[in-house]
């Protein structure tokens, strides 16, 4: 009687145990196939050449993403100014005055910036932008990228800042220290992990993005640090390249994308990294 | 605080690489960028085009992408680019939207009907067996009416995948203009332009999307520009003409059917060469042009682009052919030549006493 009861908790153990591990391996199956995949395809493509010279003439085998590279640089360096200001600063204000009708606003409005579809993102721009501008250009791609940034900004320094226990404001208060400067150099200090990573993982985001860079950056198959012209980008030139009948591009296809990917999972580590022993002091 | 330094700082060192020593040797001022878009029809000899004429003129660089004849037009037409390319002239809907717009043809293509069957066989078809595909009438590739024209050609049991454009393309206008004029049926109920309702099919996005699909889709036919089925070893039917020949397409076949086009060229230069009367004339060829503004405004830029183009249809021919374009028969360069002389800066014409 209690073994085959022991028996049958046993086997019971093993099948849920079982189960478990199989909800795992399929999980991990697309993750590491798609990763084999970039890596396996897009290894071949890496060399010197790849990554400093720019893209010969269609049809002709060669060349490289070069323009990309300095171009998505050039993209994120601008989408961060832009963006980091704003997104963080809306977050310092969420988590000190969230919860007045001006702060349900702002979070209200963040929330819908949030789930705004990239494409749409670039369209704004195109028609706040460009057209008036008349011009594609750097800036009005990483412009775009900011507006994706911002929400992700926002949410996560929120979230950070508020897990700061309030006593050591309120400590800081009783020092006699101004409010604005126990704000900035005691609760955002603190919280300068999370906040660092809730950068990493909006430059993550905004590195991989195609839809909004379309119709605002365009593309340059020239070298460009010009933030007023047209420029080159790494997802872009990916989408370009992917659905083209040349065997030569899809491989640079693949070399790009195996760069981004790496690109991203720096930012990633980076982000995990910063956020090891969020409350340790960042500062220090 | 130094966390978050060091989170931007590996950042940046993995995203720039300087190519401080990949820059070719720059002369002295940096050079003027002057954008364009349009069409994929041109892009593999614009490409080339562009990459060759950095030596013509260092001071320079022509930036074009090819997101389609139709986003070309409509990008001109805001002005967000200095020119446009488009392989299908503006309707005069458009025109009047901006009627300062020139059209430049600067090159003839020629669309061919491409396919992927298992034995690449060398096809033939007929206006009418061309139609019927496209109008999804003709689903098999043993269909009894595509072996009547091709004895002894052994056709496979494949359906056909039917592959258009799924933006806005000048190829697209030229192959549509053709079937309307050879079927009565195509020019009722999908008409022509850069964009028709397909009765059947799946789309690409480019001549480049076209071949691709081309490429990967076994009983695929697909138009694309002919650069784009030749480099990718696609292979291309000969079609019947007007005068009752077949004929593949190729720059000799295309040429012949630009001679005539020049006689009754109207003054804008906007003109259709699809089944044309001629004898070797390949039926669905076209014009690209170049589209500009004939008021420059960029003293830099305005100039730049006049004496691009005004290379472009004299030493700049001889870059077609080895890509399979045809180059502009001499009557339509003298007509383009007047017409980029007609281009100015601030009112004053750009190419005062330019060599002819």
């Amino acid at each position: 009687m209690t073994q085959s009861r022991w028996a049958r908790r046993a086997a019971t153990d093993a099948a849920m145990t079982w189960l478990c591990g199989l909800a795992v391996a399929v999980t991990l199956v697309p993750l590491v196939s798609l990763l084999w995949m970039v890596v396996a395809r897009g290894a071949s493509a890496l060399s010197w050449s790849f990554l400093t010279s720019l893209p010969k003439p269609v049809g002709e085998v060669g060349g490289g993403v070069g323009n990309g590279i300095i171009g998505s640089a050039l993209l994120l360096g601008l989408a961060a100014t832009i963006g980091l200001p704003v997104g963080i600063g809306a977050g310092l204000f969420l988590a000190a005055r969230g919860d007045g009708t001006a702060g349900r606003t702002v979070r209200f409005l963040a929330e819908i910036l949030a789930g705004v579809p990239s494409v749409v993102a670039g369209l704004a721009v195109y028609a706040l932008l460009v057209r008036p501008m008349h011009r594609f250009s750097a800036l009005a791609g990483s412009l775009a990228l900011a507006i994706l940034m911002v929400p992700m900004l926002a949410r996560g320094t929120e979230e950070t800042v508020r897990m700061v226990p309030r006593d050591l404001f309120e400590a800081s208060l009783g020092l006699g220290v101004a409010e604005w400067k126990s704000g900035l150099l005691i609760v955002a200090r603190t919280a300068a992990g999370g906040i660092t990573t809730a950068v990493c993982l909006a430059l993550a985001r905004a590195a991989g993005e195609t839809a909004p860079l379309l119709f605002t950056a365009l593309g340059n198959q020239f070298w460009n640090l010009r933030p007023d012209q047209p420029t080159a980008s790494l997802p872009v030139l990916i989408f370009n390249y992917a659905v083209s009948p040349y065997p030569d591009w899809q491989k640079q296809a693949w070399g790009a994308a195996l760069l981004l990917l790496v690109l991203v999972g720096v930012l990633n580590a980076a982000a995990r990294l910063a956020t090891r022993g969020r409350f340790a002091g960042g500062g220090r | 605080m130094r966390r978050l330094l060091v989170c931007l700082a590996i950042a940046a060192c993995t995203r720039t690489p300087l190519p401080s020593r990949a820059v070719p040797a720059a002369p002295s001022a940096t050079p003027t960028l002057v954008n364009g878009a349009g069409s994929t029809f041109v892009f593999p000899l614009l490409s080339k085009v562009f990459s060759d004429y950095v030596r013509v003129d260092p001071r320079v660089r022509f930036n074009y992408q090819s997101i389609g004849s139709g986003a070309g037009i409509r990008q001109i037409t805001d002005r967000t680019v200095d020119f446009g390319a488009s392989d299908a002239p503006l309707t005069d809907e458009q025109l009047a939207k901006a009627p300062d717009i020139l059209h430049l043809p600067i090159v003839l293509g020629a669309v061919a009907v491409a396919y992927n069957l298992p034995s690449k066989p060398a096809l033939r078809l007929t206006p009418d067996l061309l139609a019927g595909l496209y109008l999804g009438e003709i689903t098999r590739w043993n269909d009894p009416r595509i072996a009547a024209v091709n004895p002894g050609v052994s056709l496979p049991s494949l359906p056909v995948a039917v592959i258009h454009r799924a933006d806005g393309s000048g190829t697209t206008a030229i192959f549509t203009d053709y079937l309307a004029k050879v079927s009565p049926t195509w020019a009722q109920k999908v008409r022509h332009g850069t964009a028709v309702r397909w009765p059947v099919g799946i789309g690409g996005k480019g001549n480049e999307g076209v071949a691709g699909q081309l490429m990967s889709l076994p009983g695929a036919v697909g138009y694309v520009e002919l650069a784009y089925a030749v480099q990718n070893k696609l292979p291309v039917a000969s079609l019947a003409n007007r005068a009752g020949e077949w004929i593949a397409p190729s720059v000799a076949s295309t040429t012949a059917a630009a001679t005539g086009a020049a006689a009754s060229m109207p003054d804008d230069l906007r003109v259709s060469v699809t089944d044309p009367p001629g004898v070797g004339a390949y039926p669905i060829a076209g014009f690209t042009d170049i589209l500009v503004f004939r008021g420059q405004t960029d003293p830099v830029k305005g100039p730049a682009l006049a004496r691009f183009l005004w290379w472009e249809i004299h030493d700049g021919q001889r870059e077609a052919e080895p890509l399979l374009y045809a180059p502009l028969p001499p009557a339509v360069v003298a007509k383009v030549a007047v017409k980029i002389r007609s281009i100015t800066l601030a009112g004053k014409p750009i190419l005062v006493g330019q060599p002819e």
